[in-house]
């Protein structure tokens, strides 16, 4: 599903060339579910963009479900975005113009899907906001924000969903009502998940954790696909 | 339709609400002011026509031919014709009969085509309106004769053999403005009573004239069609040639009215410009966001400029329809100094105009931060960081400032005019952009050691360094344009009443002869008439120049020339230069001079070719004079004194048989004077210019009221900008205050700080606005205007007053909202 090979990513500072990312090889098996840890600055939400498609890596090839996206110009990769990936933030991103619902509506307006109200209501439902439709982001708190934003994220369907640090903004009791509800959504989704966070605790649910320290790879383990199950069966119950 | 949705989310956020109000406050300006400057022209035009009694006028001394009003009457326009001559008119044949010299006006039935004639059937009795004119078999005649022949209404006269009722007294005539009939008391009779006079026969002294009237453009198509034909004897006359005053008043309040309409689209650009900045600057996460979302650039594009497009449409609907508005209030208002009651056919040029204005202003302020829109990169949904490369500066008003000088080229048709203002906006960037900043820099240092809010003020504004320094330009800009409109209009307006101020000569007396100048002297002193001098008058021909004869002279020259001097002049001799006569070249003689030299008029001299040295001979008489040209003066023909093309030193002239001539001022309640006059000097031809005069103040008064109320509409838009201009820094100012309050700082000492902060940079504005506008003004008139330039001090005072005031004022309301919100609401918003 995700293959990036020899990514590297090189910034231009007041202070000459940074190496935020090098020699970065990783495999993510369609449905995976995998983390993303490693202190603040280590460069997570990079390799998080480079691998969503948002920006181009230095060298080195992605391959988002069989396409070199690294070869595709910044339009070629927005109909990619909109075809297969879904985004969570600590930020929550929420437009504050718009109401929640059409918030949640957005993406299937602009990708001109029919139906966008019907199916952002399901979502919305789902989230447990029905009955805040046309509040304001400012009218909602951080928790309720997020959900929206997960609305949002599964209302297009997306085949892969990439999670910055979700619950960054949020605190302990509202961010793991968040996790639990991200878990439960994308395994009734079916999408591959990308979560971003420094959090052990949040790795452990995943079935893949891949550790990054300065830019490097230090260690990715394939955890026991039944110690992840187990963990996520208790939960529901 | 996602487009349309987008919009309709964005207006009710109130994030369009600015750059919609911009947009409908450019077009409504631009409309409003084409509206009212079309029917402000028309109308005046109309009124001013009123001195011609026709549109456009067709002179000759002989009938013209038959087929040239055969071809007007085709293309649709009005005719009139008028005969005058002078001649003598008798109260009877016996020897006792009264009679009169008299200049004799033969109307058609038609007359007058434009204006009215003042009637009534007693002298000096109740006047009533008429535009109608004397039937066959009846006259009307000018007041001063029935005294002078001792006739009532009812009366008959004999013009010439025909014996004709006296039916009405003649006050005024819509045409009677200069010497074009004669110069005796009127008489005004019906043109078909001609042949029964018996006196109009070939070869005889009479000058027609042909009355037309109709649309512009068919008139000027008429006038092109007759161009070639005409004969020197004939002349095409309109308003600019019979009233230069008023056509000259009208051509500049007219390139005012431009002005102002260019400078209303350049504020409004501004304002444009403003709110599309910080649109796109709020809409940048937007595009982000919807990017991350897999939008493309091109799908974005089409979002944004459709929406765009949609907002231009319906701005520019709705602000015609406000400009419409605006013109008829200040019709409306206007109406109490119009004597114009119809209202003037209404073009679509202002319409187009302001609809070509939206989509200029749009995509020359606009389009460009929108445009860097698409630039925003998806990242920025993970970093926040991340800088706005894309919104540049220069770019947008680079665009902008293009944009204003294609639609001021457009809408004024002027180069200079559009130049000289890009170089005062031009100068106000640069010159201001650097001092405001040093300045800025400066204050920052000085307030240092003052109270708090003092400090607060100027540390924010030394932080906001650079955006201030935008600001302050801007806010410069705005009360610049704003000075340099109010400098043009008072100097406009003083000039015209320096034109023709209170004394006027308003009557003139000429043919005075040699015996009764004292007499005539003593009479106008003793009654307190403030008079010119009494100017000698030999009529004479200019013959020769440089022994060259005048027709081969002006051949090598300017072929007018002949036409104008080939026929006697008034000369006239003095020993002193008279009083409103400028020597532009050479020196006048000394007193009691009798050498053979001659001062000349400036603008016959340059026609001519002549200056200094060139030797000119007149035939007078049967004898030649032969004279050098040892200075030449400039003067003002539109001044009612005696004015003349030649003057010699006493010497030369004397010996010629000389009448005499002068003008003085006759208060209009005095006007019975005139009967005296007549009676005592009954050979004494008197000409009255005072309707004539008193018809030019009017127009230029409504003139003058016109300019002042675009002014008016001018100077809301300027405010408009300048709340712009505050709004625009709002954002941050509400995060500021916000994290300052949660800090402790009390509302007042935060409200406090952005007053000073805001009065402080409206007095910078000013003051270099004052700057600005005293160059700008000083180019204009100088090069367009035609004026002289004298430095105004009292903008240098007033300029940063009202800049202090209104911008802190603008600055204190719009940042109430700031300080009243609660912080926590402000800081969830980020
Ligand atoms: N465009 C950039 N310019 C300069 N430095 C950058 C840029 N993008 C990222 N960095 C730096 O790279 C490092 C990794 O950043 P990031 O990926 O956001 O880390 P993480 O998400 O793991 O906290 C940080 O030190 C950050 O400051
Ligand atoms: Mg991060």
């Amino acid at each position: 599903m995700i293959i990036a090979k020899n990514l590297e990513k090189n910034v231009d500072t007041s202070e000459g060339q940074l190496c935020i990312l090098k020699g970065i090889d990783l495999e993510i098996k369609h449905g995976e579910t995998v983390a993303i840890v490693g202190s603040s600055g280590s460069g997570k939400s990079t390799l998080l963009g480079l691998l969503a498609g948002l920006d181009v890596p230095s060298h080195g090839a992605i391959f988002l479900d069989g396409e070199d996206i690294t070869l595709l110009t910044e339009d070629e990769r927005a109909e990619v975005r909109a075809r297969l990936v879904g985004f969570v933030f600590q930020s929550f991103q929420l437009l504050p113009s718009l109401t929640a619902l059409e918030n949640v509506m957005l993406p299937a307006e602009l990708n001109g899907v029919s139906g966008a109200r019907a199916l952002a209501e399901k979502y919305l439902g789902r989230v447990g906001l029905d009955h805040r439709f046309n509040h304001y982001p400012r009218q909602l708190s951080g928790g309720e924000q997020q959900r929206v934003a997960l609305a949002r994220a599964f209302a297009s369907q997306p085949k892969i969903l990439f999670a910055d640090e979700p619950t960054g903004n949020l605190d302990s009791t509202t961010g793991s009502h968040i996790i639990d509800l991200l878990f439960d959504l994308n395994r009734e989704e079916g999408a591959t998940l990308v979560l971003v966070t420094h959090e052990q605790r949040l790795a452990d649910r995943c079935q893949h954790s891949i550790k990054l320290d300065a830019g490097e790879i230090v260690a990715d383990d394939l955890k026991s696909v039944t110690a992840a199950d187990s963990s996520i069966t208790k939960d529901d119950q | 339709m996602f487009g349309l949705r987008l919009l309709w989310r964005d207006w009710r956020g109130g994030e369009l609400g600015i750059l919609a109000s911009a947009i409908v406050i450019a077009v409504a300006i631009v409309t409003g002011i084409s509206l009212f400057a079309e029917r402000l022209q028309q109308g005046i035009v109309a009124q001013s026509n009123n001195f011609l009694a026709a549109d456009r006028v067709l002179q000759a001394s002989a009938p013209v031919n038959p087929e040239w009003l055969a071809h007007a009457q085709s293309m649709g326009l009005q005719q009139a014709q008028i005969l005058g001559f002078p001649t003598m008119v008798y109260t009877g044949n016996d020897v006792d009969a009264a009679m009169q010299f008299t200049s004799v006006k033969a109307v058609s039935d038609s007359y007058p085509l434009r204006g009215e004639l003042n009637v009534s059937t007693e002298a000096f009795g109740a006047v009533t309106q008429s535009t109608d004119s004397p039937s066959p078999g009846e006259v009307w005649l000018d007041p001063r004769l029935l005294p002078l022949m001792d006739l009532e209404v009812g009366n008959t006269v004999f013009v010439g053999e025909a014996e004709l009722t006296v039916s009405q007294i003649i006050v005024t005539e819509p045409d009677a403005g200069g010497s074009f009939y004669g110069l005796g008391p009127r008489v005004l009779m019906n043109i078909s009573d001609i042949p029964a006079t018996n006196i109009v026969q070939p070869g005889s002294r009479v000058s027609y004239r042909y009355l037309f009237a109709g649309e512009t453009l068919e008139l000027d198509n008429y006038g092109k069609w007759l161009e070639d034909k005409l004969l020197p004897s004939q002349k095409w006359l309109g308003l600019a040639d019979v009233q230069p005053q008023i056509s000259r008043s009208l051509e500049r309040a007219e390139q005012f009215l431009l002005l102002a309409g260019a400078l209303g689209v350049g504020l409004a650009g501004i304002a444009i410009a403003l709110a599309a900045r910080r649109y796109s600057e709020r809409h940048y996460d937007y595009v982000a966001m919807m990017k991350s979302l897999g939008a493309t650039s091109i799908r974005i594009m089409t979002i944004y400029s459709s929406n765009l497009l949609l907002l231009a449409v319906i701005a520019t609907i709705v602000g015609s329809g406000l400009g419409w508005l605006i013109q008829e209030v200040f019709i409306n208002v206007l109406q109490d100094y119009f004597e114009v009651t119809e209202v003037p056919s209404i073009s679509l040029r202002p319409f187009v105009v302001g609809a070509v204005t939206a989509l200029v202003c749009l995509t020359s302020f606009a389009l460009p931060p929108l445009i860097s829109l698409q630039g925003a990169s998806p990242l920025r949904v993970l970093r926040r960081d991340l800088d706005r490369s894309g919104v540049s500066s220069a770019f947008t008003y680079g665009t902008g400032v293009l944009g204003i000088a294609v639609l001021m080229y457009w809408y004024s048709g002027n180069l200079v005019l559009t130049l000289a203002v890009l170089a005062g906006v031009g100068m106000t960037f640069a010159i201001v952009g650097v001092l405001a900043w040093y300045l800025l820099q400066g204050s920052a240092k000085v307030g240092m050691q003052a109270g708090s809010s003092w400090r607060l003020a100027l540390a924010s504004m030394r932080r906001r360094g650079f955006q201030n320094a935008v600001q302050a330009v801007i806010f410069s800009l705005a009360i610049m344009l704003l000075l340099l409109l109010a400098l043009v209009r008072s100097s406009l307006i003083e000039e015209w009443q320096i034109q023709l101020p209170e004394g006027t000569p308003n009557h003139f007396l000429v043919n005075i002869a040699k015996r009764d100048v004292t007499a005539v002297e003593k009479l106008l002193s003793d009654n307190k008439m403030s008079g010119e001098p009494i100017y000698p008058m030999v009529r004479g021909r200019l013959v020769t120049v440089n022994q060259e004869a005048i027709k081969t002279w002006s051949e090598k020259t300017d072929p007018t020339v002949e036409g104008s001097v080939d026929r006697e002049m008034s000369l006239t001799w003095s020993d002193v230069k008279p009083e409103d006569n400028l020597i532009t070249d050479g020196k006048w003689w000394s007193v009691g001079s009798s050498a053979a030299e001659v001062s000349i008029e400036a603008e016959l001299a340059n026609r001519m070719e002549v200056g200094l040295g060139d030797n000119l001979s007149f035939l007078v008489g049967s004898e030649s004079l032969n004279v050098t040209i040892t200075s030449i003066r400039e003067l003002d023909w539109e001044s009612m004194k005696p004015n003349f093309y030649m003057i010699f030193p006493p010497g030369l002239l004397e010996q010629y048989p000389a009448t005499y001539m002068t003008s003085f001022h006759l208060p209009s309640a005095e006007k019975r004077f005139l009967n005296q006059f007549i009676k005592r000097f009954p050979t004494i031809t008197v000409i009255e210019m005072d309707a004539v005069i008193n018809q030019i103040r009017s127009i230029i008064n409504q003139i003058s009221s016109a300019v002042e109320l675009v002014l008016g509409l001018i100077i809301i838009s300027g405010l408009l900008v300048l709340v712009a201009s505050v709004q625009a820094s709002l954002d941050s100012r509400f995060q500021e205050s916000a994290i300052l309050r949660t800090l402790g700082a009390k509302r007042q000492l935060v409200l406090g700080s952005l007053a000073i902060e805001f009065s402080a940079l409206g007095l910078l504005a000013g003051f270099l606005a004052a700057f600005s506008a005293e160059l700008s003004v000083f180019g204009l008139q100088e090069y367009l205007l035609d004026m002289d330039y004298v430095p105004h001090p009292w903008v240098w005072v007033v300029g940063p007053i009202v800049g202090a005031v209104l911008i802190g004022t603008a600055g204190y309301v719009t940042c109430r909202k700031v300080v009243n919100t609660p912080p926590v609401e402000v800081l969830r918003d980020l």
